[in-house]
């Protein structure tokens, strides 16, 4: 419980840390912030725009930087993040919504199957270490997270969509396609996600297959799988009960730092794909310096990651006796 | 160990003084590492060599558009008229530069930040900790882009210190473990206790034992600088009018060179990308595996599998080396475990190591055998090679060991498995961590009985609060996790474990070392009362030999992997014979007996990757005579069961015999 509560406290703290960088960072740029951002729109800025930067940015409020903070702070707790100047009046919580169920299926969905995927292959590579195969993982592993996710999704794109025309070229869903959650609506979904989820997986399952690979080495070098196997344990058993179960730990620990740079990572391919979700909003937000946008889309990032990485945690008590029981980790 | 411990300054990575020799010695050690060289080198020769290849201007807007690749533009131009391959060759500098700058600023603040943390420690270390894993769960990509975003005008500068603030925690994170173990070790506490000030013990003491990981760290930040620069620019952040692998696929996607079939203008810098990341993988994960000790498993293995081919060349040696005039003994029907002529070892990229050298010995039905010696003179190495449990690198090289007139040693895996732990069982050395951490004791103990057969819940319960109550645990113990047990308690549990199936024969290597002397006694009366109650035999090794006078039936004693005396545990007392048991017999105060100053035996066993002419005490031997250092003394008996390997105690016969050979080494030097 304790380890619980620690982790929730880091929780907290690093949402607390995400929405005090969001707030200065605008203001640490040299000189007058908001006056150098709208200078960036060379006078293509509507009056309701740029109101939108102003409010956004506390231009032309009275009072200190500080209490400028705390109300920013008070916003955010209400879920008012500030209004998007592209697609003004919209609050860009508004758009955050329209786009994150999206985001979270598609990148939530591959980053779990590539887990499951990379984690296999890395246990396979460890135990059957002598062979051909299972050697040579480790370093295909490496080359496949050196890759570019957006440049994997452009290679799939032109092969697939462009080349045979297998898979839809980009989007979320077929136009006109009616009511949510019909059997159509199900195909065209899943017909559209095919593509950039492979890009995803392709790219993200690397990492998790080196490291799985290296736990699982360094677990069949301990004490206790020594011990298992003298005492006539089935080859079987050693593996789900002894190497599996120890070596998915630091699997696990490592879990959240890796998430933040899967999807990292996965959101070029939205991009890519123009697919309706977070990332394809940030980059849009990029090219049309949509700042508020940008940065509630950071934020909505950040909490869902640490939120997956909290969930990841509980799941980890579940496994590992020594925190649930509270004695060292 | 105490060797290993009081062992000055160790190098935790082979990274040596000199770049280069490191260098070679990395690539020697690990395809890996070699093969991300090559690539860097490859990669960076084309950055720095891209006037020789190309003579156009990666900006010069000169020719014309989306030409398909020729002679002339080998991979064709860009939408604005620009030669892609003039693009590939500049953009490389940009890319790599990137790369190394962002990689060098993360690993130098990882680096300042967790060795500083761990070496003053305290609240200091608590709040940087807090900073590191804060930093370290922050998306850092999306945060990247919007701090890109927003210091657009700042230039390339801006970029690279945002990238590296959003890169440095991971190393600072594995810095701060591995130093704070470090930290820890005695020649750092000798150095402070000297009066070296903290700039001094860092950068002298810390950072080289270091050199490895922050070596590691310095290629996985850059592998992770050259992907965001490369997502930074895709999105069109930065500036794209810098030839750069990133602004080219900017360009490329902008244009929509794939809807325009111009495959090879996607294709050509994200495969660079890709083979740059890669090379930088390849070494952060070679080096960290030969660096970081706990991975340093997977490093052994691959060596000791590309020594396979050797494996043949020392069987063959170990052959030649059982010489021709010693016969062959056959087992002893008898004896309840025959291990006959054992030579076996480690594969070491160094060569083969014999730990264990023609090594025979019987232990009887009930028999309480002990074996003893010092540390690493190849007694764990006997009893796991005996009962086939010598890992990778570890290995047999030859012999028999008959267990009931069956031979361990050529079983088949599953015959193997069937016979383990039901006719024999061990009790490791270590057994502090041979318990699995995240499984209830009581499943440990099921899981041994349930591999053999045993499989109905009520006997299997039956027979766990039995062997509890045998080792004096209290039932209730059976629900608890290891960690929730003391170290004495573990080793019962162990103890419960080995006994579970009644087997003819348990192997207790050195089973009480990590325990204070109240708890060593209870336990080992505990195993003297459960062997006479179930007549099993027992092989109990230590380098404790009072402990073993007062327990065993019968002791044998080993030098260098080879037994050098071997008699009833009476006589050996009274009367030992080859003077390194007399040695070690005064280096251990008798159990309960009055604490006098004890001698301990100057210098250091030979190393075992030797093979050696004479007899291996010879060197810190007070009796040597000229003999001992040409020709090796045999183990012959002196009276029934009392077998003694040393010249003092040689037959006439022996001496003669080996009159020739000496004469012969004599008259040829």
């Amino acid at each position: 419980m304790l380890y619980l509560l620690r982790k929730f406290a880091l929780l907290l703290l690093t949402l607390f840390v995400a929405a005090t960088i969001n707030f200065f960072l605008p203001r640490l740029i040299p000189g007058d912030a908001v006056g150098a951002m709208m200078a960036k729109y060379q006078g293509n800025l509507s009056p309701q725009a740029a109101d939108a930067l102003r409010l956004a940015y506390g231009l032309g409020n009275e009072g200190s930087a500080f209490q400028e903070y705390l109300k920013y702070l008070v916003k955010l707790l209400h879920g008012d993040f500030g209004r998007s100047i592209t697609q003004f009046p919209t609050p860009a919580a508004d758009v955050i919504a329209a786009a994150a169920p999206w985001t979270i299926g598609l990148i939530g969905v591959c980053t779990l199957i590539s887990f499951l995927i990379g984690s296999a292959l890395g246990l396979y590579s460890a135990w059957k270490g002598n062979q051909r195969f299972a050697s040579a993982l480790p370093a295909i592993g490496l080359f496949l997270g050196a890759l570019p996710y957006f440049w994997v999704g452009s290679l799939l794109v032109y092969v697939f969509s462009l080349w045979h025309n297998v898979f839809p070229l980009g989007g979320n869903l077929d136009p006109f396609i009616g009511d949510s959650f019909t059997p159509k609506w199900w195909s065209s979904m899943l017909r559209h996600a095919v593509l950039p989820a492979c890009s995803i997986i392709i790219t993200a399952v690397g990492g998790w297959l080196v490291t799985m690979r290296n736990n699982a080495v360094s677990v069949m070098g301990e004490d206790y799988l020594a011990f298992a196997r003298a005492k006539g344990l089935s080859e079987r058993r050693i593996l789900s009960r002894y190497v599996l179960r120890n070596a998915m730990l630091p699997s696990l620990t490592g879990f959240g730092i890796a998430l933040g740079f899967v999807v990292g990572g996965s959101i070029l391919v939205e991009q890519v794909y123009s697919y309706p979700g977070l990332g394809y909003y940030l980059f849009s937000a990029v090219t049309s310096k949509d700042f508020p946008l940008m940065q509630a889309i950071f934020l909505i990032i950040s909490a869902a990651v640490l939120i997956a990485n909290f969930l990841v945690d509980i799941l980890y008590t579940f496994l590992d006796p020594r925190v649930r029981t509270g004695l060292g980790a | 160990m105490s060797a290993a411990a009081s062992a000055p300054r160790p190098r935790l990575a082979a990274l040596g003084r000199r770049p280069l020799d490191a260098l070679g010695s990395l690539m020697r050690r690990s395809p890996k590492a070699a093969a991300g060289i090559v690539i860097l080198l490859v990669l960076s020769l084309m950055a720095i060599s891209a006037p020789l290849w190309t003579s156009y201007d990666p900006t010069s807007l000169a020719f014309k558009s989306m030409l398909t690749p020729s002679r002339l533009h080998p991979l064709g131009t860009t939408f604005v008229g620009q030669d892609i391959l003039s693009q590939l060759l500049y953009g490389a500098r940009f890319t790599m530069l990137i790369g190394l700058l962002t990689g060098l600023i993360a690993t130098l603040i990882g680096t300042a930040v967790g060795i500083s943390a761990a070496y003053f420690g305290g609240r200091f270390d608590e709040i940087v900790n807090g900073i590191i894993n804060v930093v370290l769960v922050l998306p850092g990509f999306p945060l990247l882009i919007v701090a890109a975003a927003l210091l657009e005008n700042a230039g390339d500068w801006a970029i690279i210190i945002v990238i590296s603030l959003t890169g440095w925690a991971w190393g600072a994170r594995v810095l701060r473990a591995q130093a704070m173990t470090l930290r820890r070790r005695d020649f750092i506490d000798a150095a402070v206790s000297t009066g070296e000030g903290p700039g001094r013990i860092i950068f002298r003491e810390m950072l080289p034992n270091l050199s490895g990981i922050i070596a590691a760290n310095f290629f996985g930040t850059a592998l992770y600088g050259v992907l965001s620069e490369s997502g930074l620019k895709f999105i069109g952040v930065g500036d794209v009018t810098q030839p750069s692998w990133g602004s080219m696929l900017y360009w490329a996607a902008g244009h929509t060179a794939l809807l325009k079939g111009a495959w090879w203008w996607v294709m050509a810098p994200g495969l660079c990308i890709a083979l740059l990341g890669t090379s930088f993988a390849l070494l952060n994960f070679a080096i960290d595996e030969i660096a970081n000790p706990k991975a340093a498993n997977a490093g052994r293995l691959r060596a000791a599998r590309r020594g396979k081919g050797r494996v043949l060349a020392s069987q063959s040696a170990a052959q030649t080396l059982t010489r021709p005039n010693m016969k062959i003994q056959p087992p002893n029907p008898a004896a309840l475990l025959s291990v006959r002529h054992l030579t076996a070892g480690y594969q070491t990229p160094q060569g083969p190591v014999r730990a264990v050298r023609n090594v025979s010995l019987d232990v009887m039905p009930g028999e309480f055998l002990g074996l003893a010696g010092e540390s690493g003179c190849g007694k764990s190495t006997l009893a796991f090679a005996a009962t086939r449990l010598l890992a990778e690198p570890g290995e047999v090289f030859s012999g028999q060991s008959v267990l009931e007139g069956v031979d361990l040693l050529t079983l088949s895996e599953s015959e193997l498995r069937r016979r383990r732990w039901k006719d024999y069982s061990m009790v490791f050395q270590a057994s502090m961590n041979v318990l699995n951490p995240v499984l209830r004791v009581r499943e440990q103990l099921y899981d041994a009985m349930q591999a053999h057969g045993v499989t109905d819940k009520a006997k299997l319960d039956a027979r766990a609060r039995e062997l509890f109550g045998l080792v004096g645990i209290r039932e209730s113990y059976l629900d608890v996790y290891p960690h929730q047990l003391s170290g004495g308690m573990k080793q019962r549990v162990v103890i419960a474990i080995a006994l579970a199936l009644e087997p003819k024969l348990v192997v207790l290597d050195e089973p009480t070392t990590a325990l204070d002397v109240v708890v060593q006694r209870q336990i080992l009366e505990e195993i003297q009362a459960v062997r006479r109650r179930l007549g099993i035999g027992i092989v109990m090794i230590t380098h404790d030999l009072s402990l073993l006078t007062e327990m065993s039936d019968r002791i044998a004693i080993m030098y260098a992997g080879e037994i050098v005396e071997e008699a009833p545990s009476s006589v050996l007392q009274s009367a030992p014979l080859h003077p390194y048991t007399r040695r070690l017999m005064t280096a251990f105060p008798p159990l309960g007996g009055e604490r006098t100053r004890r001698e301990g035996i100057p210098g250091r066993p030979p190393s075992l990757a030797l093979d050696l002419t004479g007899c291996p005490f010879a060197e810190r031997c007070d009796s040597v005579m000229p003999i001992c250092s040409l020709q090796k003394p045999v183990l012959s008996d002196l009276s029934p069961g009392h077998r003694v390997a040393c010249f003092l105690h040689a037959s006439p016969e022996q001496l003669t015999l080996a009159k020739p050979e000496v004469n012969h080494v004599l008259a040829s030097d």
